[in-house]
């Protein structure tokens, strides 16, 4: 799992915002989230990260170790184009998800289209192998 | 030095190279323009009309068996133009009536930080043809329960956001010129 600032989208939940194959720029630094905001979270369920819109938060105060509390944002997130939240992709007994562990970044910038290149050569195995053959005839017929 | 795969190679990169500038020539443009039609401000009027309060105890309504959540629902009025979010640059425009109010009072010494706030309705508007938003009476799409088991009594003030997505650039957040105040009744007391 790469912390990279960008991402390609894989699933069609975000529809018609984003559509498989788009790009996002994420942005990882604020304290806290907004609800409305996109993020890309991951969970222990799913090795994908998911992207999908936040539908709640709460700041709240949580007991930490020795008797302090921490303060921390718990999130509730849903995909657009879905009926129901997220709480069925997240893990077992896991009702929120948190602002600290579980977020990956916000999504800040688009550009369509542009990522379905590693759709096609991660999802379809002929593209690869023509992409690699390509290559290697490429290098077979240089003359330097 | 003219081998196909040099011409290639020559051609992707001024693809990507004028792609790249596109893009960006776009995205500031559009963003000028959004800002031009005054988007910060845009006028509206929204009234909560009444709130219902049930304690649920299934796990997709935030309980477990024994321990119950309060759901508040609620219905609302709402007239708001938002046709000047749109441009050449706008795909869609992904409209969410939020409720924002602080956590329960512990005690008077400490006060309390906690906040939160909760989306009631949502709605996306393909285009400028849809954006006069004029609704009666409407239902909240959710049932919203909070982290702790108890909302009744708590104030939350309502509003309308917006995030315009474009079709290529950066998102943009906003909220509309609108707000209404509500106060969540005692489970089972319908207004």
């Amino acid at each position: 799992m790469s912390n990279s600032p960008m991402v390609v989208v894989l699933s069609g939940s975000m529809e018609p915002a984003f559509q498989r194959g788009d790009i996002l720029f994420l942005w990882n630094r604020e304290q806290y989230l907004d609800v409305g905001d996109i993020i890309v979270y991951k969970t222990t369920v799913r090795d994908v990260p998911i992207v999908h819109r936040i539908v709640r938060e709460h700041i709240v105060e949580e007991k930490g170790k020795k008797r302090t509390t921490r303060k921390t944002q718990k999130l509730l997130t849903k995909g657009d184009n879905n009926q129901g939240d997220d709480l069925p992709l997240y893990r077992y007994g896991q009702n929120y998800l948190d602002r600290e562990k579980d977020i990956l970044g916000s999504v800040k910038g688009y550009v369509p289209k542009v990522g379905y290149v590693t759709i096609l050569i991660t999802e379809n195995q002929y593209f690869k192998y023509a992409i690699v053959g390509l290559l290697a005839l490429s290098a077979l017929f240089n003359q330097e | 030095m003219f081998s196909l795969s040099q011409r290639l190679q020559d051609i992707s990169g001024f693809m990507t190279t004028t792609i790249f500038v596109m893009a960006v020539v776009i995205s500031v443009v559009s963003i000028v323009q959004l800002n031009l039609s005054g988007y910060q401000s845009l006028p509206g009027d929204i009234t909560v009309n009444d709130t219902h309060n049930s304690i649920r105890y299934s796990r997709n309504y935030g309980g477990k068996s024994g321990h119950g959540k309060e759901n508040v629902k609620l219905r609302f009025d709402l007239d708001a133009d938002l046709t000047p979010l749109f441009n050449w640059n706008t795909k869609q425009v992904f409209v969410y009536l939020v409720g924002e109010y602080d956590g329960p009072e512990k005690g008077d010494l400490k006060q309390s930080e906690e906040h939160s706030k909760v989306i009631f309705w949502d709605h996306i508007i393909p285009d400028a043809s849809h954006a006069k938003l004029s609704l009666r009476n409407k239902k909240s799409k959710y049932s919203v329960y909070d982290y702790y088991p108890v909302l009744s009594n708590r104030t939350a003030s309502v509003k309308l956001e917006f995030n315009v997505q474009p079709w290529v650039g950066p998102l943009i957040w906003g909220t509309l010129d609108a707000t209404d105040e509500v106060r969540f009744h005692d489970p089972k007391s319908k207004n």
